[in-house]
């Protein structure tokens, strides 16, 4: 039997050992040359990177003419860089200047994403959480809110970004609209499941012990739906993280996603790549961190005791 | 052999009854029905407790024994007929009617002594609640558990916890619908005996639903015997069975005379016969030549 920790680190391994195949192993992939001396060939560069096809037509010509013959390497397309240059981005992108004037570092940019995310996501709890646990106990907040909720979630969020740009302006108010656009209709609906899911014996007990009206959602329900609501929560936070990016080129670029734009701009493949994988890992990050904050907050759930 | 009357009562028990019914009456059951659209659940129900009496209401499934213990409850509302318990009507749920439920109900958040407070807090102080929720679990013997979650105790304990919760409001009647009924035979042989002696100690009267005929006869002063189609009281049982109730009491004949006449009561009801399943001729599946009888 193999251990659940070994299968983790498997599943990181097997896709890794893949992409290492592709950068490593000439004969797998490799369409092009990289130019070490351009030789006689005049439009040739050291540096750059050529079609195989054209560097062995070109090599074949300055043999059959005796000139002198362009040397270089096989190579990959410059945008899949090898791991090896993509782990040393992780720090270079930290330490690598803004290209303009105005720009950020990395470190600003990851920065400026996370508060985005952060208040997007707490503007569509405030009012998601509550409105989901009416829904889940009321059936008349749910026969009124509901229908339109399930139409309003099919409306694609980066759809209203013009409309959040020419209300709220160009810089974060319409990325952290776009944020709470794309949360909030999943989260009442969610959360209002989630809800209805509580044994309503508990209700009942509760009920037969003398508790009525409002005391039983905060006694009861509340307190027995929490830990699948916290569940909940951080499964939309990740979700809230798929809409940062769209979020991010609505009015002005900002954030990871200025970063990786601009660096993409600039033919830094290594930073982007490693800017893209920073954004996993700060998600796969909170997550945990947040799974492990759950164990400890509800020592009496079994299903986190299960996964722990 | 030929048993006695179940109707045959020794002095002593019938002292016993002649007291009981010199007793308030504590709930009483008018005229109560109960539809769910069409089906006739219940009709015309009629009975009485006295105080501290232990009251078990047996039937086949599908009687209503279970509607009927939460329209007590308050869980459900009637279609005709009245509930009064001493003298007023009932309406919605209360702390005056505790229940204890099949399936287990304890608050999966809450420790167990946290459990006991639930219907505490809200009428005395928190110290006071939770000085007394210790006595209550000390009387169910599991003071030790107090601040053990509900997860980590077994299925006869998390009743009992249900039970002391129910009894700590110090309501005027405990409502049980099959308490037992998902516990192993011994927990279960246990937890009767555990039952009645609490009943003993405090001043409570139980309304007890069970479809276990010796648990019924082992707990009860009156069984109430419901038939179905719709739910109807059928008879109403004094068991003679003499108190302090042991288990050895199983073979006596009291015990086995009041189980006869309930047997016949419930399965040969001519109501009965035909709710009956089905069931299929079997196709041999093994050899010839091998039978087992």
């Amino acid at each position: 039997m193999i251990s659940r920790r070994t299968l983790t680190f498997l599943s990181f391994l097997l896709p890794l050992l893949a992409w290492c195949a592709v950068s490593y192993v000439p004969a797998l992939w490799h369409p092009q040359m990289l130019i070490e001396d351009p030789g006689s060939v005049d439009y040739f560069q050291t540096g750059m990177r050529v079609a195989l096809a054209t560097f062995d037509d070109e090599l074949a010509q300055a043999k059959a003419e005796s000139r002198a013959e362009p040397t270089g390497w096989p190579a990959n397309p410059i945008y899949l860089p090898a791991p090896d240059e993509v782990v040393r981005a992780f720090y270079s992108a930290f330490t690598t200047k803004p290209e303009t004037r105005d720009g950020v570092w990395l470190h600003q940019s990851l920065w400026h994403s996370i508060q985005v995310i952060f208040w997007g996501f707490t503007i569509s709890s405030i009012f998601g959480v509550p409105l989901g646990i009416l829904c889940g106990t009321s059936r008349l907040v749910a026969g009124l809110s509901e229908p339109f909720i399930e139409f309003f979630r099919y409306l694609p969020a980066p759809a209203f970004g013009a409309l959040a740009v020419a209300i709220l302006g160009i810089y974060d108010g319409p990325k952290i609209a776009i944020i709470v656009i794309g949360t909030f209709f999943q989260q009442v609906l969610i959360i209002a499941n989630t809800t209805r899911k509580l044994d309503f014996a508990l209700v009942e007990a509760a009920q037969t012990l003398g508790t009525r009206g409002f005391r039983l959602l905060t006694r009861v329900v509340i307190p027995g739906i929490l830990p699948d609501l916290y569940r909940d929560q951080r499964i939309l936070l990740g979700w809230a993280w798929t809409y940062l990016i769209v979020a991010e080129l609505i009015g002005t670029t900002t954030g990871i996603t200025w970063f990786i734009t601009q660096q993409a701009r600039y033919q830094h493949f290594p930073n982007v790549f490693a800017a893209i994988f920073i954004i996993g890992i700060i998600g796969v990050g909170t997550d945990q961190v947040l799974a492990m904050l759950g164990r400890r907050l509800f020592p009496w759930d079994r299903v986190t005791e299960r996964t722990a | 052999m030929s048993l006695p009357s179940y109707r045959d009562q020794s002095a002593s028990v019938r002292e016993r009854f002649e007291r009981l019914k010199a007793r308030e009456v504590l709930l009483e059951v008018k005229a109560l029905g109960k539809n769910f659209g069409e089906t006739v659940a219940l009709k015309d129900i009629n009975f009485r407790t006295h105080r501290r009496e232990f009251l078990c209401i047996v039937g086949p499934s599908g009687c209503g024994k279970s509607t009927l213990v939460r329209i007590l409850a308050g869980l459900e509302q009637q279609s005709a007929g009245q509930v009064l318990l001493e003298g007023a009507p009932v309406r919605g749920p209360g702390r005056d009617r505790g229940m204890v439920f099949q399936g287990y109900t304890l608050f999966p958040w809450l420790t167990v002594k946290k459990n006991v407070m639930f219907g505490l807090v809200s009428q005395a102080g928190r110290t006071e609640a939770e000085r007394e929720a210790l006595q209550w679990l000390q009387l169910i013997g599991l003071e030790k558990f107090a601040d053990a979650y509900p997860h980590q105790l077994s299925g006869g304990m998390k009743q009992r916890v249900a039970i002391a919760r129910a009894l700590a409001n110090q309501p005027r009647i405990l409502l049980m619908d099959e308490p037992f009924g998902a516990l192993d035979a011994q927990t279960r042989a246990r937890m009767q005996a555990h039952l009645l002696e609490i009943w003993r100690k405090i001043d409570i009267t139980i309304i007890f639903i069970t479809h276990d005929l010796d648990e019924a006869i082992f707990l009860a002063d009156r069984i109430l015997v419901l038939k179905p189609h719709p739910g109807e009281v059928q008879e109403l049982i004094e068991v003679p069975v003499p108190r302090p109730r042991g288990m050895s009491q199983i073979l006596s004949d009291e015990f086995l005379a009041t189980k006869a006449r309930l047997e016949e009561l419930i399965y040969s009801s001519p109501h009965d016969g035909a709710e009956e399943e089905d069931y299929p001729a079997m196709t041999r599946l093994t050899a010839v030549g091998d039978d087992v009888e």
